[in-house]
């Protein structure tokens, strides 16, 4: 039996999902996280601690593991995991990612050096200690440009500028986010923005599956709520896209350079990509599959699961189909409208009866403080819609969040 | 057999259904089988398992409940599938679970004990380090309904603990045991040990 090891970190929303995958196929399963699990003696070829941020010491671990436990296939879940699954995978001889190209996923200033260089439509960018001081740079700075770190994700410290006194404002922001963040591991990464250009036009998701070197489609997601800033929360993700086959071939295109530019081979890939008059700019690519709980939103063939799709290319089963169901899908990650504590969620049961309404995941629990972008990273919660059409998906989700109604104090 | 089996689909959520029978399907049990390795023990469970994206099976009295690995509100393609094998098998005339099923099983009485005795002694001390525990609710046959609080309810590796922890040590222990059924009301957890935040 193949035996797969899953990197999970304790934040994530995935475990559920990959663990539904893994005991269907039944594969045998092992789970590392950053921290011990109370139940670890229970099932020590189950269970394992992994320090992400020691990767010379994580592949000594699993060097070792895999000598008595034979790993056919390892799967991360967001940036950190990726530059962890590449090392281990180099440390066991499995074909995977190079721990170059993940760590070049992981630091965005690297990443635009390679899209760069690989001809790919990028924003320009410079690079900024958060120590210097931002009033002296406001001349070399054009607008509207967009402050971001190189180690965080899920847009938070992203911040877009149009004048000199919106750049020191975020600039100085972003670099707070960055000194309280936990970024250790990332050495000098950890206390750098890029400023970039900001690129207007659509925005667009890319879900791929690399093999050998080939980038697989699995979904074009439209992202209709327009993404201007001054933050960058996401909202809605729709598939298929609604753009003419011309365009969402050069999207796609765009990600297929990306991927070769930045070195990356086998695995899941998510990529972020605006289009405009100039054509597809790839604004971000990450080796792993899409974040959150939002793989619900696709299932392909006769209705496999997007993890069990990344398991069976893990472990070299053969996949039947890569080809998305027939009826459109769609996610809203719910934003979090203001810092505060959730006190209550009201609305739910009408919400979900909305005609096309899958499915409705509140993921913070009443009383946790919830804190939006810039500083914060997560969502309030999920909601999921299925219907014959991407624009009825997209009327059903909005319908359903406006059923919603949160009380945050 | 009368031909007209008249089988009504309870969906529970978007990936477990019950098709409730107007008869005994299995009179006096409960047999779960969580892959189709142990669904050789029933002919009934193996036709359900051919049936695509079915994880799991549980046959007992004039019920069987299904998982699948893919939610999905639409239950009716399935529905016809399940009921058409229902129908097969009660038509054969052949159990649907098999005598030496039935032989291994201990009984709830000795199943409570014994499950309580591992929750009590290997399990709470362990996730009680993060302000956990788990409850054994009851036995039905050789099926066990639990519930996790404390730490454990809503906690992002929950699903974690519960497959790769609790089933683990719970199984090796006794392997008899069907169904493990978690009974968590994990959107409801006010503390949870790990909040899932990406």
């Amino acid at each position: 039996m193949a035996r797969v090891l899953l990197l999970l970190p304790t934040k994530t929303y995935r475990a559920e999902a990959l663990l539904r995958a893994a005991l269907r196929m039944e594969v045998s399963l092992t789970v590392a996280s950053e921290e011990p699990s109370t139940l670890m003696s229970a099932n020590p070829s189950g269970l394992l601690t992994l320090d992400f941020k020691n990767l010379q010491q994580s592949a000594a671990v699993i060097a070792d593991f895999h000598r008595r436990h034979p790993i056919d296939g390892i799967i991360p879940v967001d940036e950190e995991t990726a530059v962890v699954a590449a090392t281990l995978a180099e440390a066991i001889g499995l074909p995977f990612n190079s721990v170059a190209s993940a760590m070049a996923t992981r630091d965005k200033h690297r990443m635009r050096q390679l899209l760069l260089q690989g001809g790919v439509l990028t924003p320009e960018y410079s690079l900024y200690a958060i120590e210097q001081d931002p009033t002296t740079l406001t001349h070399q700075v054009r607008y509207p440009c967009v402050i971001k770190p190189l180690v965080l994700s899920s847009s938070r410290g992203v911040i877009r500028a149009d004048n000199d006194a919106q750049f020191v404002a975020a600039f100085r922001r972003t670099s707070a986010i960055l000194r309280a963040a936990d970024v250790t591991g990332c050495g000098q990464s950890g206390r750098q923005v890029l400023v970039e250009t900001f690129i207007p036009g659509a925005e667009f998701a890319v879900e791929g599956l690399l093999a050998r070197g080939h980038l697989l489609l699995l979904a074009l997601f439209d992202k209709p709520d327009p993404l201007d800033g001054p933050f960058f929360e996401e909202t809605l993700y729709v598939t298929p896209s609604r753009q003419p086959p011309i365009v969402q071939e050069q999207i796609v295109d765009a990600v297929r350079q990306a991927t070769i530019a930045l070195g990356l081979c086998e695995g899941p890939v998510h990529a972020e990509v605006r289009f405009n008059a100039r054509g597809a700019w790839v604004i971000e690519v990450a080796a792993r599959s899409i974040g959150g709980r939002c793989s619900a939103a696709l299932r392909f063939g006769a209705g496999v699961s997007l993890e069990e799709l990344v398991i069976r290319h893990a472990i070299g089963i053969p996949i039947d189909s890569l080809e998305r169901e027939s009826p459109a899908a769609g996610v809203m990650m719910i934003p979090i409208p203001q810092a505060g504590l959730l006190r209550e969620v009201r609305g739910l049961a009408e919400a979900k009866q909305v005609e096309g309404i899958e499915d409705i995941n509140i993921t913070i629990p009443l009383g946790r403080t919830v804190i939006p972008l810039p500083e914060g990273a997560s969502y309030l919660g999920f909601i999921f819609a299925r219907r014959s059409t991407p624009d009825l998906v997209e009327a059903a989700l909005r319908q359903a969040h406006r059923c919603l109604e949160f009380e945050i104090a | 057999m009368e031909q007209n089996i008249k089988i009504t689909a309870e969906p529970v959520d978007a990936q477990r259904c019950r098709f409730k029978v107007d008869r005994p399907v299995y009179a006096g049990g409960a047999a779960f089988f969580g892959n189709r390795e142990r669904a050789k023990e029933s002919p009934l469970a193996e036709k359900l398992f051919a049936i695509d994206t079915v994880t799991e099976v549980l046959i007992s009295e004039n019920a069987v409940s299904i998982s699948r690995s893919i939610p999905d509100a639409d239950w009716l393609a399935m529905a016809k599938q399940v009921g058409a094998a229902i129908r097969a098998q009660l038509q054969s005339g052949i159990p649907a679970v098999s005598e030496k099923h039935k032989e291994k099983l201990p009984s709830s009485a000795e199943l409570r004990l014994r499950v309580k005795d591992i929750l009590d002694n290997d399990i709470n001390p362990a996730v009680a380090g993060h302000g956990g525990f788990v409850e054994l609710l009851d036995v039905r046959a050789n099926n066990i309904y639990i519930r996790m609080g404390g730490g454990c309810q809503g906690c992002g590796m929950a699903n974690v603990t519960l497959k790769q922890g609790i089933e683990r040590t719970l199984r090796d222990a006794i392997p008899e045991i069907g169904e493990i059924l978690d009974t968590t009301d994990h959107a409801s957890g006010h503390n949870p040990y790990y909040s899932p935040s990406k």
